[in-house]
């Protein structure tokens, strides 16, 4: 009926990139299980899948009672050894009772979360869009966030990032229709996307959300980075200092699209008309690029001159 | 970085000067957060004026979000958020600045679990990927609140962590800071106790004077010579009592002198207080300046 997830991206709490090795048992603290891993065209490992059990009341953009039971599906996966996410969706239904049932009938439709009672899809779906209080509905972000901190706790990192950054929200819907995508940016760290897609929903459709968080958090955290640089106000050298963390850490990791499923492409295509996010990136880039070369024949020419 | 704010009396300036610490820091282009663990009197929002959180937040602050009752507690950004508009100007190249505020009505705790050390560690882990400087406001004297972040530090030994304290230039506040570090359950022997090395500790924790009176400075001009030999006196004297309880200059981080400003009100001291209005000192911003950079600054944290 709907399907709806949160997807938190943030930078992992490490000096360096981790290694390929490493990624094991970084994201294998999760569950014993093994770690998923791809190495081309970036390096991207990803957590088995994990349930949370939950029963609580659904978002209702017209703040009507909806009690909902099931299981939520979460996943965590490390980008480039750097980017880390945690990622949560349900599939909202309407239960066949209205009563809660004993847990092993939950436990059978692993991410389906049953609704006792009435509900209307596009008004859940509207709530959950909106960000309301933390705490008072179904909390697919806090889910996710507590698996990203389990990760970040991990022994195996140093907690010495080479700078300070937010962690983004995505709150996504999806259903089934003319394929068509629509990105908003909120408030602060939070983002909305709305997902139509032709026939069946399949986890690609996540892998989608996914992707466009992770690039939407590689520019949201660049532009802190260029912004804070004080190109123009503050000394070159000092502009340049304030430069090299994203240089070295971000600029290489920018692959829109790399783990999308073909059905799928069609829709990173129009997101890449509006709002264009390559294009910003590109010129954001450019500028980073433009910046450091300049300073560097400032400098040159002060040690040679 | 997590910088603690301890003072064993009330009313020493702690708090005043913490914020004030952190505003600079912001201004220095850092990304700074205040908490305010100070459960029983949760009054920093005053001090950055957030008429929102003066007394404390409704909205779920550090209290319930420890007790579990809330998944994440109310961030409140100061630089959107302040009523006042020298503060609201936030200069290019400045950093974030979040409150996270007390519970109006929150009350002090009489002892903690493991689920709630685990959700303060959750936090603090949580603020270190986000910000560079994490000042959390611990309220005075032998508080739980001490013993949580003790325990808390203890669990995260790869945060970097400081420890300021907070004391006025007097013969009665020298010796209670002394107490409140090295005397019986004072922060080193509870440190022990929640799995801290005491030397590594000791080497984390820094002084620092408040409200204090420069014999040098201008403010004593009218003073006839038998009383400015007899201030002169009684600093003496206090300095060797400092030393004496180890309090003196080599474990002084700095000190702030007494400002006209802060003695009327709690505040945030602005650039235009001094260079526009010209109601607080250009010292006050200057000491507050110095001690936002010697807070991470190595060389003023080697070992002694
Ligand atoms: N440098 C200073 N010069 C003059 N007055 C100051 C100075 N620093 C702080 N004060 C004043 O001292 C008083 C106590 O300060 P503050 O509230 O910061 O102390 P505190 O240690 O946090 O107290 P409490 O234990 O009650 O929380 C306030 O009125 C404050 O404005
Ligand atoms: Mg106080």
């Amino acid at each position: 009926m709907l399907i709806m997830g949160e997807v938190r991206t943030g930078l992992l709490q490490n000096s360096a990139e981790i290694e390929e090795r490493d990624h094991q048992a970084v994201l294998g603290l999760l569950a014993g299980e093994r770690v998923r891993m791809s190495r081309r065209p970036i390096v991207y490992a990803v957590s088995p899948d994990l349930l949370t059990g939950v029963d609580c009341r659904l978002p209702s953009a017209s703040r009507a009672r909806i009690r909902g039971v099931g299981t939520v599906v979460s996943r965590s996966s490390i980008t480039g050894g750097r980017v880390l996410q945690g990622s949560s969706y349900v599939r909202v239904t309407r239960g066949e009772v209205n009563y809660r049932l004993p847990w092993s009938h939950y436990l059978a439709r692993p991410g389906v979360v049953e609704v006792l009672g009435k509900v209307s899809g596009p008004d859940v779906a509207d709530g959950f869009l909106a960000f309301g209080a933390p705490g008072e509905h179904l909390d697919l972000g806090s889910v996710s966030d507590r698996f990203m901190d389990v990760v970040q706790e991990s022994p195996v990192l140093d907690l010495r990032a080479p700078f300070r950054s937010n962690r983004t929200r995505l709150r996504w819907v999806a259903e089934t229709g003319e394929p068509g995508v629509h990105f908003t940016l909120g408030e602060g760290q939070e983002r909305t996307l709305k997902v139509t897609h032709q026939g069946e929903f399949s986890p690609a459709v996540v892998d989608l959300c996914e992707d466009l968080a992770l690039h939407d958090w590689l520019l949201t955290t660049l532009l802190t980075i260029v912004q804070r640089a004080r190109i123009g106000g503050a000394s070159r050298p000092e502009v340049s200092a304030r430069l090299a963390p994203a240089v070295d850490t971000l600029l290489h990791l920018w692959m829109p699209g790399a783990r999308i499923h073909p059905s799928l492409a069609a829709l990173w295509e129009s997101l890449e008309r509006t709002p264009g996010f390559s294009r910003q990136w590109q010129s954001l880039v450019e500028r980073i690029r433009d910046q450091l070369a300049v300073n560097t024949l400032a400098l040159l020419r002060e040690t040679n001159g | 970085m997590l910088v603690f704010a301890i003072s064993d009396k009330g009313g020493t300036g702690r708090s005043v000067t913490s914020s004030n610490i952190v505003y600079r820091r912001a201004l220095q282009g850092q990304d700074v957060c205040y908490l305010d663990f100070d459960f029983g009197s949760p009054t920093v929002g005053a001090i950055f004026r957030v008429s929102t959180a003066s007394r404390g937040t409704t909205k779920g602050g550090m209290h319930r979000y420890l007790e579990g009752e809330i998944p994440e507690p109310t961030r409140i950004d100061v630089w959107t958020e302040s009523d006042r508009d020298a503060i609201r100007a936030k200069p290019a190249g400045a950093g974030q600045m979040v409150l996270l505020p007390g519970d109006e009505g929150g009350g002090e705790f009489a002892t903690f679990d493991g689920e709630m050390l685990k959700r303060c560690v959750r936090l603090f882990a949580g603020l270190h990927e986000q910000f560079d400087l994490i000042m959390v406001d611990l309220s005075a004297g032998r508080s739980f609140a001490a013993h949580l972040a003790l325990a808390a530090t203890a669990q995260l030994p790869r945060i970097p962590a400081r420890w300021l304290v907070f004391h006025r230039w007097t013969r009665q506040h020298i010796i209670a800071a002394n107490g409140l570090v090295r005397g019986d359950h004072g922060l080193l022997d509870v440190g022990v106790e929640h799995g801290h090395d005491r030397d590594a500790l000791i080497d984390r924790i820094r002084f620092v004077r408040t409200a204090v009176l420069e014999l040098g400075s201008g403010d004593f001009a009218h003073l006839r010579p038998a009383q400015r030999s007899w201030l002169n006196e009684i600093d003496r004297e206090l300095r060797e009592l400092a030393t004496r309880h180890g309090v003196g200059l080599t474990t002084m981080l700095g000190k702030v002198p007494l400002d006209p400003v802060l003695q009327w009100r709690e505040q945030l001291i602005s650039d235009d207080d001094v260079a526009g209005t010209e109601i607080a000192n250009p010292e006050t911003v200057f000491a507050f300046d110095d001690l936002a950079k010697k807070i991470v600054d190595d060389t003023a944290w080697e070992g002694l």
